[in-house]
């Protein structure tokens, strides 16, 4: 059956062609198949005869068998022939002329297409004819491997898969199996034959044109059926049946069981000795130095190196302190062509915007509204506004602000500690209870066995220091305000302050010739001070009671007297009546000779307490602001320290007389090395009320403040002999005892002259030691 | 709790036990141990009566549970541990309250009477049962110090150190009850604070405010009068009643830069002084120099000195006792600190016949009473004065006495003493 279609096919072809295409061709193929028909040997005889002949329709012959589409291959088969032609032809005229002979071939050539063309076109239509089950058994029949060939490479070009631009401007398009080359097909359709073509060849929807070999196909029905398959995304063959039912090859069940259940070999438990082998014998050869381990690449020289370390240093720093623009801030509400209307102008703002300065302005504009934003004008102080900018950023430096971080401890002073600074005073020993008056003065004896104190409730009493027992009691008839210890130890004598008198007082306690030395003394001058009478003060001998009390002199001022110092030497005797008005304030009474004076002629402001230097002739006068150094021999002022505080309250001067301490009631307690300045060397700010009194101590390095928050506050102080260096001041130690009574704490605090002992008298009525 | 092994030993032969470990409980307290030692006594013993002991581990009191004892002082629980009874000393028994009229600034009592100073400037004596038997009067100031000398059958001889810078030798009759001032020791310039008689009764020492140590004969010599240098004096209306006669000191002993608070003498040949100069100083009396100087940190109030175990105790106004040993060359050797006082300790006084114990009195208002070998804490603190304490004594007869400034001189009977003393 299948013999007869294709003789039959094969009879409609040659009815067809009748150019080059000889029948001889036709008549070898159907003796080809009908030796394929019978027998393989045969065919093979067959095919080496037509070898020798030609080798071209061989292959050509094959090509067609070979493919399912009979159709194409027999077309393709018609061009090669052509080609030959061709090549003959151009060969031909190479030799003689190009022009017309050429002109000729490519009409005839377009003849031929044509012609094939409709062959083609008749075939494919007898081809839809037959029955799609007589293909299926033509394509039986023929053995796909008889043929040595790729069914993707179309080998009649041998160019293989290239861009067909490439052999544009040549004559041919590649070359065949044999390396002759394939010549482009002289095809000179103009649009009109294009045009033509289209409008009267039917199958022209169906005709292709093959760059690889510049042949139009026409394609068979079943291609178009294939094309059209394949386009719906169906597979080419229509016998392929896409939903065969599925065959298990595994269960899809999973099994709880493994498959196989036997143990991992014991290889892959141990080290394999191949790899073992290897790599001893890698390790050898490293040892050898037949390998070299590989080499790091050492990129020091240079492939990756700092751009900028050759770069000007300052440069660089300028880079990094660069501080970019600040930004303009974004508009707001008031700057939109639209803007609400709180934030339009009412009169009064419009009035004071008119008015006020430009740099006072809140606004460097005038807030407006408009309907639409067409109708917004171009904003006149661009140019302006832009300047202003720019000025300042370039007026105002941008400049990155080096902060210090200072730790605040580092601030802090380095002192040495407290104990290290041993010994002070540090607690509370002794009480010497008896008086029923608050305590305002007290004084130890110059040996530091007594000590004196004296009281608003009229009495001066006198302690034994050791026991804080009360030796003696001496009625003075009014509250004392100051009493002091005569500095000299061939001496004992007190002068006591008792409203407008000082009264001098012997304790009579002690050594029984220093006692009698003290009665001498008093009693000694009485010849001599006869004379006295137009002095501001008068001296008045006591007599009786009082003399038997131990109060030897009077010495009655015209005012209330607060305070009475004596001059180291004991002799000379300071006494302050503190008046506004008057320029006596300051008396300086001379007890041997019985004489009292008045240093001062001016008044220089109310004069708080008085001070002897302790070994030179100056004398200390603090009044309410100010220290003044007076030099009793020249009679001027040396110095003048500001206290830099509103009212002095007390003052003592260091042993050395280069320092000076004083209290004020402002809480402050202010050091003057007088050696350094005429302020303050240092203000100790540590109490919380009133300071009341100051003491240095005579010998350790110590001073004392006693302030009305009832406490004593202990400072070390070194003086150093070296004027380069500082007094070293360090608060030790805060002393508490005395109960506050009536808003007053302590009034007075004296150091015990040899040992680090501290004495304080409150407004609590006691006096307390501290050691 | 864990157990320990110790061994027991003691020194009274009264209550030996058997010198075997026993296993103790490490939480025992002095209780404990006491109730194990007392029931091993009646088992040895069955007429023992219950004693009450204390306990030594390393020549530590033990006051706190044994183990913890042991941790603290870094004794190893791994061996057995050697632990001393002794017999518990009791508490002082307070026996009398002698009144006076004024501050008590020094006691003296031995073992038939007792002397006491006052600030009402008389001496008293008392008999050892309270009762008042003289008031020796004759100072001008404050008495300051007084101390027996000796004693001939009824005739005794006494010293009374004054703030009027004397010194009074007396001499007092207890049969007849007659005092009579017998030399007035003159050459002080300031207060006489401290006083004491060498260890044979010739020769006394004082220490006074003007830094001077002197030594004077404490024989009473009647026919011969000492020569009295009047000085310098132009016209002496010495109108002062002479109380006996005149005496000038055998030696002066200068050298401490503030006033002297208290002296003793060693034995016959060597004095000891303590000063407001923060030194103890040993001093020579044959050649009269300075042997040795003890150096503090605070002022000496007073110090006392056992010649059982050779240590001076030292009261300070740091508020410490401490023990110094007075033959250190060196100096400023401090052996131990009592601290348990609030304030300057005024008297310390060793016991005369224990060499551990001691007893002391400060401005806090007690006396306490101190074994060395338990220096944290005293083993009594007699809280009977109400005010501050200014001066303790302790007899051989184990009468502990103390005076203060509330004018009651206390004494106390210390049972334990004849027990110790037998130990």
């Amino acid at each position: 059956m299948a013999a007869c279609s294709s003789n039959s096919n094969m009879r409609r072809e040659e009815q067809t062609e009748e150019k080059k295409k000889a029948r001889e061709k036709s008549a070898k193929k159907r003796s080809k198949e009908e030796g394929d028909e019978g027998d393989e040997g045969e065919e093979i005889f067959s095919f080496k005869d037509k070898a020798a002949v030609d080798e071209e329709e061989d292959d050509d012959l094959s090509d067609s068998e070979d493919s399912v589409y009979s159709g194409l291959e027999d077309s393709g088969s018609d061009s090669d022939d052509e080609d030959d032609d061709d090549k003959d032809d151009n060969e031909e005229e190479e030799e003689e002329e190009d022009g017309s002979g050429n002109e000729d071939e490519e009409e005839d050539l377009k003849t031929e297409t044509q012609q094939t063309g409709q062959t083609e076109q008749k075939k494919t239509t007898t081809m839809k004819k037959k029955k799609e089950g007589k293909e299926v058994t033509e394509e039986e029949k023929v053995n796909e491997y008889e043929h040595d060939s790729s069914d993707e490479e179309d080998i009649r070009n041998t160019v293989g898969n290239i861009p067909m631009e490439w052999y544009k401007d040549f004559p041919h398009i590649g070359y065949n199996l044999d390396g002759k080359k394939i010549y482009k097909p002289i095809r000179n359709k103009d649009e009109l034959d294009e045009f033509l073509d289209k409008m009267e060849n039917p199958e022209y929807w169906k005709t292709i044109h093959d760059k690889q070999t510049g042949r139009d196909i026409v394609l068979s029905d079943e291609q178009v059926d294939l094309v059209n398959r394949l386009q719906r995304g169906q597979f080419g063959d229509v016998n392929f049946n896409e939903y065969e039912p599925t065959v298990e090859f595994f269960t899809s069940d999973v099994m709880i069981h493994p498959v196989t259940n036997r143990p991992a070999d014991k290889r892959s438990f141990i080290p394999s000795l191949i790899e073992k082998e290897k790599v001893s014998k890698m390790v050898h050869a490293i040892k050898m130095g037949w390998i070299k381990p590989r080499r790091v690449e050492d990129d020091s020289k240079g492939r990756y190196y700092d751009l900028w370390t050759g770069e000007d240093s300052s440069l660089v720093a300028k880079h990094k302190m660069h501080l970019p623009a600040p930004k303009i801030p974004l508009p707001s509400h008031q700057e939109s062509y639209n803007p609400p209307p709180e934030y339009l102008f009412t009169d009064e703002e419009r009035a004071l915007w008119d008015q006020q300065d430009p740099s006072d302005r809140k606004l460097p504009f005038v807030p407006r509204k408009f309907s639409s934003l067409r109708q917004v004008p171009a904003f006149p102080r661009f140019i302006h506004e832009r300047f202003e900018r720019c000025l300042d950023l370039y007026l105002c430096p941008r400049q990155r602000k080096m902060r210090v971080n200072v730790n605040p401890e580092d601030l802090i002073p380095k002192l040495p500690k407290p104990k290290d600074l041993q010994p002070f005073p540090t607690t509370q020993s002794l009480v010497y209870r008896g008086h029923t008056g608050l305590i305002r003065s007290i004084s130890v004896s110059p040996s530091g066995q007594w000590l004196a104190s004296g009281s608003d409730d009229g009495s001066v009493r006198i302690w034994e220091v050791c026991s804080s027992r009360c030796m003696k009691t001496v009625q003075v008839g009014g509250a004392v305000k100051s009493i002091s210890w005569n500095p000299n130890p061939a001496v004992c004598l007190l002068a006591v302050a008792v409203e407008s008198v000082v009264l001098i007082l012997s304790p009579s306690l002690g050594d029984k010739q220093v006692i009698s030395a003290t009665e001498r003394l008093l009693s000694g001058q009485q010849e001599a001070e006869t004379t006295e009478g137009e002095g501001p003060v008068s001296w008045i001998e006591t007599e009786g009671e009082e003399l038997n009390q131990g109060i030897h002199l009077k010495i009655q001022h015209a005012k209330a007297v607060q305070q009475v110092a004596w001059h180291a030497k004991g002799d000379y005797l300071a006494s302050v009546m503190p008046d506004h008005s008057s320029h006596l304030q300051v008396l300086i009474h001379q007890l041997s000779r019985r004489r009292s004076q008045n240093p001062f002629r001016k008044n220089k402001g109310l004069v708080q307490c008085v001070s002897f230097h302790p070994i030179r002739p100056y004398f200390f006068v603090a009044t309410q602001r100010c220290i003044r150094i007076y030099n009793l021999v020249k009679q001027e002022m040396t110095k003048k320290l500001q206290a830099n505080s509103k009212w002095i309250s007390s003052m003592d001067v260091h042993s050395s007389g280069d320092h000076v301490i004083c209290g004020s009631y402002d809480c402050r307690l202010g050091w003057f090395d007088l050696d350094l300045s005429t302020k303050p060397y240092k203000m100790l700010r540590h109490h919380k009320k009133a300071v009341r009194g100051v003491a240095y101590h005579r010998s350790y390095p110590l001073f004392a403040s006693a302030s009305d928050d009832g406490s004593v506050i202990i400072c070390h102080g070194t003086v150093y002999n070296d004027l380069l260096q500082n007094p070293l001041i360090v608060p030790v130690k805060v002393l508490k005892g005395h109960e506050i009574t009536h808003d007053l704490g302590v009034l007075d605090v004296t150091f015990h002259p040899t040992q680090p002992w501290v004495f304080s008298s409150g407004a609590d009525a006691t006096v307390r030691l501290f050691t | 709790m864990s157990q320990l092994q110790a061994r027991f030993f003691t020194e009274n032969k009264r209550y030996i036990v058997d010198d075997v470990p026993f296993s103790i409980p490490g939480g025992s307290e002095v209780q404990d141990l006491s109730n194990v030692i007392n029931k091993l006594l009646e088992a040895k013993n069955a007429s023992h009566s219950k004693v009450e002991f204390d306990f030594l581990v390393r020549g530590q009191f033990l006051r706190t549970a044994l183990s913890t004892h042991m941790e603290t002082e870094g004794i190893s629980t791994e061996e057995v541990v050697e632990i001393e009874y002794v017999e518990r000393i009791t508490a002082p028994e307070p026996e009398e309250c002698m009144m006076h009229d004024d501050w008590i600034s020094a006691v003296h009592a031995d073992a038939e009477w007792i002397l006491t100073g006052s600030y009402d400037k008389t001496a008293r004596i008392w008999s050892v049962e309270g009762k008042p038997v003289m008031t020796v009067a004759g100072h001008t100031e404050v008495v300051k110090d007084v101390t027996w000398v000796k004693r001939d059958g009824l005739t005794s001889l006494l010293l009374t150190a004054s703030l009027d810078q004397t010194v009074l030798l007396w001499e007092w009759n207890s049969e007849r009850n007659k005092v009579k001032a017998r030399h007035c020791c003159r050459g002080h310039t300031g207060s006489v604070d401290t006083v004491s008689t060498d260890p044979t009764g010739t020769k006394f020492c004082s220490g006074s405010w003007d830094k001077m140590l002197k030594i004077w004969s404490a024989v009473p010599t009647d026919e011969a009068d000492e020569v009295e240098e009047p000085g310098d004096r132009p016209r002496k209306k010495q109108k002062t009643q002479q109380l006996g006669l005149t005496r000038t000191p055998l030696m002066t002993l200068s050298g401490h830069n503030e006033a002297v608070s208290s002296v003793l003498w060693c034995d016959s040949e060597e004095v000891c002084s303590a000063s407001w100069d923060h030194t103890i100083r040993v001093w020579d009396i044959e050649t009269g120099v300075m042997k040795t100087t003890l150096t503090g940190s605070k002022v000496f109030n007073c110090i006392s000195y056992s010649p059982l175990c050779r240590r001076l105790a030292s009261g300070s106004t740091d508020r410490h006792i401490r023990l110094w040993d007075p033959r250190t060359k060196d100096g400023s050797l401090v052996l131990l600190s009592l601290t348990s006082h609030t304030g300057w300790v005024t008297a310390v006084k060793w016991a005369p016949l224990h060499e551990h114990q001691l007893v002391s009195g400060s401005l806090d208002n007690l006396v306490k009473l101190w074994d060395t070998r338990s220096c944290k804490a005293p083993l009594y603190d007699v809280a009977a004065h109400e005010d501050k304490v200014f001066c303790v004594d302790w007899t051989e007869n184990g009468l502990m006495l103390s005076g203060g400034a509330d004018n009651k001189l206390y004494t106390y009977r210390y049972s334990a003493c004849q027990t110790d003393a037998g130990a």
